[in-house]
């Protein structure tokens, strides 16, 4: 016959008042569901946040400038390449582009619709693109300058259009219009050429030309080589990454805030999540320190007993192991029932706030299943120490 | 086990001429399994500290014991449990019975960690000491003499090679000291097991090879 808990249950004195096990036992409960609880919502705001800002490619692309301020108005605020670089090494910006701009001037002129106006050409890398046509290339002496222009601008020309008697156009339509584009610089040297937009970029807003073309222009109309660039983009796995909005602020540098603002969301409910997160682990220390005054009582009342069984030759890792024991199930009925609980307020927060949609899962995260089966080992094991140091003082 | 060495042992607290006087503190004394070894020793000699250091209650003593020649101070309180199921059985003179439990609680816990008899043999050891009727009574209502019976029985009922017994009849009347003594006798046979049996003054009805005074 196998030696068990039941054999030796009557020589422990467990005492007669329940209360400060039931005590302990719900504070215990109340611990590790708001613990389960944070690590769930953790989850829950990293999955809501990412839903809101769709990417492409799985990767975001945010236009990076210098703060400009009344104070350092007369500073240069473009970025030199050794900002640049320095922005490369970090592992939440998985590259970096400068997108250069015209040095040389531009005049552009379209038929009906562009009457001779100063125009602004930038270039950047063709990966940085979320669109690029076959076509979009240029080589000294092409007269034709391709041209992919931003959505925002076409959109915001359409706006005034109707009331300057300029006809609307569509994205697909504005190829048609020749623009007439008139470059010269400090070199002296002018040339005219003929720009068309062969695509509407959603991504970069700005009049981009093929880097080719910039570099030569640069260097040829105002003598310059490799200027450096007011803006920067970034191409990031998340833009809304806290540590990214961190070096952000830290460097000083402007975002466009609608591209980032869910990341300061979640910046500020993963402080509120930590913060609940903590104050459950101050709970569950709380129990467990009631949990162990109640051992330390029940083996100081057990005392005599307890050093009678083992002056007649019972061990005291038997012994510890053994009484040990007899406590995972009231464990593993606290942290089951508090997955429980989890499981039940993540189903009604789904269906309730999100209306059943499929950006949540109804389900647990594996991530609350994993804390609730370290918090299993981790009290068993405190438990079980802790009788046993008790045991070999006796 | 087959064999207890005492190397000069004697405890820390006794005094000098206790110790000189005596042929067991500071010597050299060997007992093998078998062996039936009467310790006589008055008040204050030491008796129940022996007991208790061989026993390895108490570690304050000069010296050494040896357990087949490993010493007994490096022994772990696993090492301790280990010989006290199944190498050491012990008749304390303050008979240390659970007094909560029944007289059958208090036997059945011992024998359920090494059982060397069945459930059934309790009734009949019980009986050759009269204390049969008392088994489903609480230790805490049984006279002395009925516990110290109970305590006799509890200690026979696992293997040993070696009993040692501290005025194991202290608190019996004649009669009832012959049939205890017949029955760790019985026992002890069984096993092979020495007997080592220490009280005020020599047991005629032991049948001792060796008598030491303390």
């Amino acid at each position: 016959m196998k030696l068990s808990f039941k054999h030796i249950a009557t020589f422990l004195n467990v005492g007669e008042k329940r209360s400060s096990r039931i005590i302990s036992s719900i504070g215990l409960g109340i611990g590790v569901l708001l613990l389960l609880c944070s690590v769930q919502m953790y989850y829950n705001v990293n999955l809501l946040i990412k839903d809101k800002n769709p990417r492409k490619d799985g990767f975001d692309f945010i236009s990076v400038t210098k703060n400009i301020t009344d104070a350092n108005m007369a500073e240069d605020h473009r970025f030199t390449s050794a900002d640049i670089s320095e922005m490369k090494t970090h592992a939440f910006v998985s590259d970096a582009a400068p997108l250069v701009s015209n040095q040389f001037r531009v005049r552009a002129n379209a038929a009906n619709i562009i009457h001779s106006t100063d125009l602004f050409l930038e270039s950047i890398q063709d990966n940085f693109l979320d669109i690029l046509p076959p076509s979009f290339s240029w080589h000294p002496g092409q007269e034709d300058v391709p041209i992919i222009f931003s959505s925002d601008f076409l959109e915001m020309y359409n706006v005034f259009a109707t009331a300057q008697d300029l006809p609307q156009l569509s994205a697909s339509s504005i190829g048609v219009i020749n623009i007439m584009l008139e470059c010269s610089g400090r070199t002296g040297r002018s040339i005219e050429l003929r720009g068309h937009i062969i695509a509407i970029s959603d991504r970069i807003n700005s009049v981009v030309v093929p880097e080719e073309f910039l570099q030569w222009a640069n260097k040829n109309l105002e003598g310059c080589v490799d200027p450096p660039a007011s803006r920067v983009y970034i191409k990031t796995v998340d833009a809304n990454n806290t540590d990214l909005l961190k070096y952000l602020e830290q460097k000083d540098y402007h975002v466009n805030k609608d591209k980032t603002k869910f990341g300061r969301v979640k910046q500020i409910l993963q402080a509120i999540v930590s913060g609940l997160g903590g104050f459950a682990i101050l709970v569950i220390l709380l129990a467990m320190m009631l949990f162990s005054f109640y051992l330390q009582l029940m083996i100081a009342r057990s005392k005599d007993n307890l050093q009678l069984l083992l002056m007649l030759g019972y061990s005291p890792g038997w012994l510890s192991k053994t009484v040990a024991k007899k406590w995972i199930p009231v464990y593993a009925i606290i942290i089951i029932s508090a997955l429980v609980f989890t499981e039940i307020l993540q189903y009604l927060f789904q269906q309730t706030f999100l209306n059943g949609r499929e950006v949540l899962s109804p389900v647990i995260h594996p991530m609350v299943l994993i804390v609730a089966a370290v918090l299993m080992v981790l009290c068993v094991t405190v438990n079980y120490r802790l009788i046993r140091k008790l045991l070999y003082k006796l | 086990m087959t064999n207890i060495v005492l190397q000069n042992l004697f405890p820390d607290f006794l005094e000098k001429e206790k110790i000189e006087r005596s042929q067991i503190w500071n010597e050299h004394i060997t007992i093998h399994k078998g062996d039936r070894l009467q310790i006589v020793a008055p008040s204050g000699s030491g008796k129940t500290s022996l007991v208790h250091f061989l026993y390895g209650l108490r570690k304050d003593y000069h010296g050494s014991i040896l357990f087949d020649g490993k010493n007994t101070k490096t022994f772990s309180p696993e090492d301790f449990a280990k010989n006290r199921q199944t190498h050491l059985s012990v008749i304390f003179q303050d008979l240390r019975i659970f007094p909560e439990q029944t007289a059958r609680e208090n036997i059945d816990i011992k024998r359920m960690l090494q059982p060397f008899h069945s459930q059934s043999q309790i009734e009949s050891m019980t009986g050759a000491l009269g204390v049969s009727t008392k088994l489903n009574q609480p230790g805490k209502t049984c006279s002395y003499g009925e516990q110290q019976r109970i305590a006799i029985v509890r200690a026979l009922q696992q293997p040993f090679d070696f009993i040692l017994m501290d005025e194991p009849f202290s608190h019996l009347d004649e009669n009832n000291r012959k049939k205890a003594m017949a029955l760790i006798e019985e026992e002890a046979t069984k096993r092979g097991a020495a007997i080592i049996l220490a009280d005020l003054k020599p047991i005629e009805y032991f049948k001792a090879n060796r008598i030491l005074n303390l």
